[in-house]
């Protein structure tokens, strides 16, 4: 398959069929009417494919795993009929000087037209020796492409934001794509990996209105990212009746009780992982029984652990040691400041009585003080 | 000796205080619940807890927005007492009040500076109070409206990701908890050394003092 890629016109078995329902799924995921369907699908059909430079660093290769390994192909075979992947480590059949020339030549040839897609994080520590592909570092490889580029499409948690191993010390100096490049428009596909729908969403936005979709603050497409989860969830109704999982394979949990109490991060994520799904196969974390862990938001890494608790385990220092948890450390100043208190009411309490004693002798010492 | 009764806290105040000390009751108890709902109901139980715990935290942080709002405006336009320079640590005459306050409550020193307004150690407490009031409402808008995009740039720079923010509302909460409980006590513990009437005067107005021959 992967030889085929970039030859233009050979067919890559998708069928009239596969193909409008890869259109519809992805106007329903964009908002918009079916009526809509006929446009997205002509302009995926005749677009001019826009030639793709595919960028890899440091991630896993889950990202490009989740696109091409779509449990029904139509998505990801739609995905690849409507770029010309030009570049893309993992599927291409060209390798060592061979690769390089391939990108080097996109990157000439259509100066200022192309997309360039980059997933992983960007190491930047020691002149950002902890990834390189050619002898080149990611730093170097990211300057020398994205300025380039007519757009660039951020995907995955890492290239977005840094991802995993960004996370805290972040020994590597992981940063994502908007750290490093500020002069070309970047949409951030986050997530861990993303749903292949939200960034085909985007490429069909691309293509049919000839602009890039509106997004949040954080460069996120509005269509994918501008809900929260838990507003979305299935489970909802749980929640605001006050019916929650107490304990994985409790009883709650076994009658599909919403996941609150044991970290669902879906109070504060946005996505539409409810809505969309993934895989075809209609599932995502919450309805297979796990609570969201928050993998679309900057820095998850840090924010949202532990996962099975509502709140970050902050590490607060009090007194002389080090004390885990936000709460112990509330509850902990709470009976400092209660002990303070009684220890302040006892000797104003002990000093009265003294000073009756004294008052008794001396008259009415005591009202002339104040 | 002779007291006379003297007009300390004008009405405006007086209703901003009661305001903001229930809507702080009863924010701290609904929010402790939505951050961790100690009863839940299994199925059958329509009780719509959390909903509801949810609704009221939402009016009654409206209702502080709004004593907050008041508070300010009495700063500038308050009665003596009430403005701003009669008793925030900013002046000579307020620093000088606010050390003699410490040494007063800590027993050192039985004198103390009579005022017919605040003590500038109230007031400093009171101050950072107002600040990180202001910080829960703000971080409490960005969770509330996850969908607007101002809102949203508001919290990215000030408070980083929601989750971020929900810890600091979280934190702010334990200062909520910690001040309601010593401001308790530091009233009751005034109103016992000093005659002025403490207590009463933040519902009816009016302070005992010694009349001056
Ligand atoms: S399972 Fe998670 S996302 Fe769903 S309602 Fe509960 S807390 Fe919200």
């Amino acid at each position: 398959m992967s030889r085929n890629l970039h030859e233009a016109d050979i067919d890559i078995g998708l069928t009239r069929r596969g193909f409008l329902k890869g259109c519809a799924i992805a106007a329903a995921a964009l908002g918009l009417s079916d009526a809509m369907i006929p446009r997205l699908a002509e302009a995926a059909a005749s677009a001019q494919r826009p030639p793709v430079v595919w960028l890899h660093f440091q991630e896993c290769t889950g990202c490009t795993e989740a696109l091409l390994r779509a449990s029904h192909p139509d998505i990801g075979r739609l995905i690849l009929s409507l770029i010309s992947l030009d570049y893309h480590e993992t599927v291409m059949a060209a390798a060592g000087k061979q690769a390089e020339d391939a990108l080097e030549g996109t990157v000439k040839r259509y100066e200022g037209k192309f997309v360039c897609v980059v997933e992983g994080g960007i190491p930047t520590k020691d002149g950002g020796v902890y990834c390189k592909i050619g002898g080149r570092t990611a730093m170097d490889i990211l300057k020398g492409v994205a300025p380039k580029a007519g757009a660039i499409i951020a995907i995955g948690t890492c290239a977005t934001f840094g991802g995993i191993q960004a996370a805290m010390p972040n020994p590597t100096g992981a940063v994502g794509v908007r750290d490093l490049i500020h002069d070309r428009p970047i949409i951030n596909i986050s997530g861990c990996p993303p749903n292949p729908i939200s960034f085909l969403g985007t490429v069909l936005n691309y293509l049919t209105f000839k602009r890039l979709p509106p997004t949040d603050q954080l460069g996120r497409p509005l269509f994918a990212y501008g809900r929260k989860i838990h507003d979305q969830c299935e489970r909802r109704a749980h929640f605001d009746d006050g019916r929650y999982v107490e304990r994985f394979g409790d009883e709650g949990h076994m009658n599909g009780y919403c996941l609150y109490k044991v970290g669902c991060k879906g109070p504060e994520t946005f996505s539409n992982c409810p809505a969309v799904r993934f895989n075809d196969v209609e599932v995502w974390p919450v309805l297979a029984g796990h609570g969201c862990v928050g993998c679309t938001e900057p820095g998850f890494w840090d924010t949202m652990t532990p996962f099975y608790e509502r709140l970050p385990g902050v590490k607060l220092p009090v007194g002389k040691g080090i004390v885990q948890g936000a709460d112990s450390a509330g509850k902990k100043i709470l009976a400092i400041t209660a002990a303070a208190i009684g220890i302040h009411a006892a000797v104003g309490a002990g000093k009265k009585m003294a000073k009756k004693k004294d008052g008794r002798k001396t008259g009415q010492k005591t009202e002339e003080t104040r | 000796m002779d007291y006379e009764i003297k007009k300390a806290w004008g009405v405006l105040l007086r209703l901003f205080h009661w305001v903001y000390a229930i809507t702080i009751i009863v924010l701290l108890v609904t929010g402790y619940y939505i951050y961790r709902p100690w009863f839940g109901l299994y199925q059958g139980g329509a009780s719509f807890s959390m909903a509801l715990s949810r609704y009221i935290h939402f009016v009654a942080g409206y209702a502080f927005m709004g004593a907050i709002v008041v508070r300010i405006y009495l700063f500038f336009f308050g009665n003596r007492q009430e403005r701003f320079l009669d008793s925030v640590p900013v002046t000579p005459r307020n620093i000088k009040n606010l050390f003699g306050t410490v040494i007063y409550y800590l027993y050192i020193t039985d004198r103390h500076e009579e005022r017919l307004g605040h003590n500038a150690l109230f007031m400093l407490f009171y101050i950072i109070t107002l600040f990180l009031a202001l910080v829960q409402t703000l971080t409490g808008l960005y969770m509330l409206f996850p969908e607007n995009l101002s809102l949203q740039s508001m919290g990215l720079s000030l408070f980083g990701t929601q989750q971020e923010a929900r810890l600091i509302h979280h934190f702010i909460m334990w200062y909520f908890i910690i001040f309601t409980m010593t401001h308790v006590y530091i009233t009751i513990w005034n109103d016992i050394e000093m005659p002025e009437g403490l207590i009463s005067s933040i519902f009816n107005g009016k302070k005992f003092k010694t009349k001056k021959a």
